[in-house]
């Protein structure tokens, strides 16, 4: 019998084993950057090579012709490898069971190699320090410090992280460091430290409430997420939406991960009527189930039209959900449709993902396109650098950021010397296609209905951004 | 307004209540088979397996695999989920199982945790939720079904409870008239003596592990069709069906299955409730405990096993 036991452990070892070669993808942190070796590039000169461009089209990812899409235009020199003493940039992303956001910080690590294998930011390889967290408040406080105290990083850049912009605004602010992230505490659009290149639950959420209501001409909304803390600011957003068009709005939490996404589907369609529209603010992983319950149970013609926050906007939902929804689900896309479009930015984007994303598990999506956005943006303002690249310098560039271009988003990106943030501020709409999101709906200012986006504007106009 | 006054107030008609009630139906009837299948392996081997949830979703997991990135036939798919909670359930109960035999019985259950923490783990690791990843299964059966009043019951529906049925049928039946069944039965009185009455004491503990990672693996193809294919989401799903077996003490297979029901349709029933929506989730431990308080308030519960 002892033998027998040997026996089965043997196959139940050759069976992990073969499991092992079955699933998509490894994890990803970026372990190139995770090192934590110090280094002292905090005083990196740009000067020093003497090949600095200025912050317009430096990376040759913005300039016209079709040899931009090449990941050789990544720098100014294609081919040759940048051998200066490295620019450490930072970067804190959440990592755990359920949610992970490490397709962030990898697309970064991917457009830096991409930029490091063709001669870098003036000479200098860029290093990126990936901190990952678990939701900790401690560790993310920790993580700053690392960061900044042995790391010795210039900048942060990258943040993809549930909390982060919450718990270390005080500390950058201390440290004269303007973070640029896609992040979805409130804290990254309302600081002064913070700007993102997405728009965040909240603002997403608006966009996916007035296309329902602009557009389709829904009667009622109901707006459903998850029953966390800190519901109640997102909902805000769309609550303001509704009622400026007089329109009534029901909202509601579901506890998550759910665990009977048809009761879910049906209260949602029960509580929206046959006038109504379901929006949906939740990732894929909640947002899924509850579709295909709907679908499941016949109810998806019950509703005037199903919305959906940014996270939907993935061909896998698409797919996963077939022909049934073609437009009848329309998600808010804070970013341009990679599938949709083939600009000379959005071919680099892919180019720099084939060759150097083979980290990045989901692809194309909106993940790395942020991720491929706050490196290309960190890298034109690197680029206007004079001198040695200190935490002061740097940050001076990236807070000097002014209308930066890229056809992933609807305006120019700006950082600026505001009270807030909201520098990504019209959006498009895409719907499902045959297994495939389209665009729905072209660019669209989100509305000034959200006391928060026209407190923005107000605050642009005021210091001359557009 | 008073609390219970609110209650009263946002109570839904019967007729918008129904549709939830039949919706419950399914997952009860789930939840049913997981139960029955724990209740079988502890009263045969003293071991309550906290892991059932775990190989229900791997099982699921390498099903999706295979469809989607193999193109191989997904019922042959669902096949191999099936065999692998079957196979991983039967290495862990002939390695572990035996090691652990003479161990309390809260060491042997709390050892099952164990296996659920190494099978999450290593999903986790094979199967990313990078970029907000999701993953589906859809059976077929989802594509057929009937009318109940305004909604669509679907086959898997169906299936999910009649499956439930059909188990709970088949294990009383199996329990009381096969030899196996009666092996199992004398084994949960006393392991020891029914070894020196000549039951193969351990081919018969090998055939109640590998029968609950069958069943392991139904449930978790049909709680990925009718929850979702979620690792963490799969694995947890255990609870309701722990609470059903801990209202029918641990012993009686018919009481796991109307509790697991009841657990079913009341967390179904009570999500267009406005006031208790958000507590639905603690529908498996309210009853759990009640039924501990009130109808066992006069006998006691313990993992040691019972007598039948």
């Amino acid at each position: 019998m002892p033998r027998m036991r040997i026996g089965l452990a043997l196959v139940a070892a050759v069976a992990l084993l073969a499991l092992a070669g079955c699933g998509s993808g490894s994890s990803s942190s970026s372990s190139a950057a995770g090192g934590g070796t110090t280094s002292s590039a905090a005083t990196t000169s740009a000067a020093s090579t003497g090949t600095g461009t200025s912050a317009s089209g430096s990376t040759g990812t913005t300039a016209s012709g079709g040899t931009t899409a090449a990941v050789s235009s990544c720098g100014p020199k294609p081919g040759t490898k940048a051998t200066g003493s490295p620019i450490n940039i930072g970067t804190i992303d959440t990592h755990q069971p359920g949610t992970d956001f490490t397709d962030g910080p990898n697309m970064i690590q991917a457009y830096f190699n991409c930029v490091n294998d063709n001669g870098g930011v003036n000479g200098h390889p860029l290093k990126l320090f990936v901190q990952l967290d678990q939701t900790q408040p401690a560790q993310i406080t920790a993580a700053a410090h690392k960061l900044i105290q042995s790391d010795h990083v210039v900048a942060i850049d990258g943040v993809f992280d549930l909390l982060e912009c919450t718990l270390d605004q005080s500390y950058w602010k201390q440290l004269g460091i303007f973070e640029m992230d896609a992040g979805i505490a409130p804290e990254c659009w309302s600081t002064p430290n913070s700007a993102a290149v997405n728009m965040g639950p909240r603002y997403s959420s608006d966009g996916a409430v007035q296309y329902a209501l602009d557009v389709v001409g829904a009667k009622k909304i109901v707006f459903v997420q998850s029953n966390v803390p800190g519901t109640g600011y997102i909902a805000a957003g769309p609550s303001a939406v509704a009622k400026s068009k007089g329109v009534p709005i029901t909202e509601l939490t579901e506890n998550v991960p759910i665990n009977d996404p048809n009761s879910v589907a049906l209260n949602l369609v029960n509580a929206a009527g046959p006038n109504g529209s379901v929006v949906l603010n939740f990732t894929p992983p909640q947002a899924l189930p509850i579709l295909q319950a709907a679908q499941k149970l016949g109810l998806e013609d019950r509703v005037k039209s199903w919305g959906c926050s940014t996270p939907c906007d993935t061909d896998f939902v698409a797919k996963a959900l077939g022909p049934k929804w073609n437009k009848k689900l329309f998600v808010n896309a804070e970013a341009v449709d990679a599938d949709d479009h083939n600009g000379p930015e959005i071919q680099n984007y892919k180019a720099i993902l084939a060759k150097y994303g083979q980290n990045v598990a989901g692809g194309i999506g909106s993940f790395s396109q942020f991720g491929y956005l706050l490196s290309k943006f960190l890298v034109q303002a690197l680029n206007t650098v004079k001198g040695p690249y200190t935490i002061k310098s740097v940050n001076t560039a990236i807070e000097g950021i002014k209308d930066y271009k890229s056809e992933q988003l609807c305006q120019p990106w700006t950082y600026g010397k505001l009270a807030l943030h909201i520098p990504n501020n019209s959006d498009y709409t895409v719907t499902p296609q045959d297994g495939k999101m389209v665009t729905a709906q072209g660019c669209t200012p989100i509305s000034a209905a959200d006391p928060q986006i026209a407190q923005y504007r107000s605050a642009a106009k005021a210091a001359g951004i557009s | 307004v008073h609390p219970l006054i609110h209650l009263a107030l946002s109570l839904p008609s019967w007729q918008d209540e129904q549709p939830f009630l039949v919706t419950g139906l399914a997952l009860g009837g789930v939840y049913a088979l997981s139960g029955v299948g724990m209740i079988v392996l502890f009263r045969t081997t003293g071991v309550l397996n906290l892991s059932f949830g775990a190989v229900g979703a791997f099982g699921a997991l390498i099903a999706w695999q295979l469809i989607n990135h193999s193109g191989m036939n997904q019922w042959l798919a669902y096949l191999v989920c099936v065999l692998f909670g079957g196979v991983i359930t039967l290495a862990y109960g002939m390695v572990f199982g035996r090691a652990l035999a003479d161990r309390d019985p809260l060491v042997k259950t709390t050892a099952t945790l164990g296996l659920t923490l190494v099978l999450l783990g290593v999903m986790d690791l094979l199967w990313t939720s990078n970029g907000g990843m999701s993953r589906s299964i859809t059976l077929p059966t989802d594509n057929h079904g009937f009318l109940v009043g305004q909604i669509q019951v679907t086959t898997t529906d169906v299936i999910a409870l009649v499956v439930g049925i059909v188990i709970t049928v088949f294990t009383t039946l199996f329990l009381r008239y096969s030899k196996l069944g009666t092996a199992m039965r004398a084994m949960a009185n006393d392991r020891e003596i029914t070894a020196t009455l000549g039951v193969p004491v351990r081919r018969v503990e090998a055939s109640a592990w590998f029968g609950c990672g069958i069943v392991a693996g139904i449930s978790g193809i049909l709680l990925a069709d009718l929850v979702a294919l979620d690792a963490t989401t799969l694995t947890f799903l255990v609870i309701s069906s722990l609470a059903a077996a801990l209202i029918a003490r641990l012993s009686s297979i018919w009481v796991t299955f109307v509790a697991a029901i009841v657990i079913g349709v009341v967390d179904a029933g009570v999500t267009p409730i406005t006031s208790l929506t958000n507590y639905r989730d603690m529908t498996p431990f309210v009853l759990a405990a009640i039924a501990l308080l009130f109808l066992n308030r006069k006998r006691t519960l313990s993992l040691e096993r019972q007598r039948f």
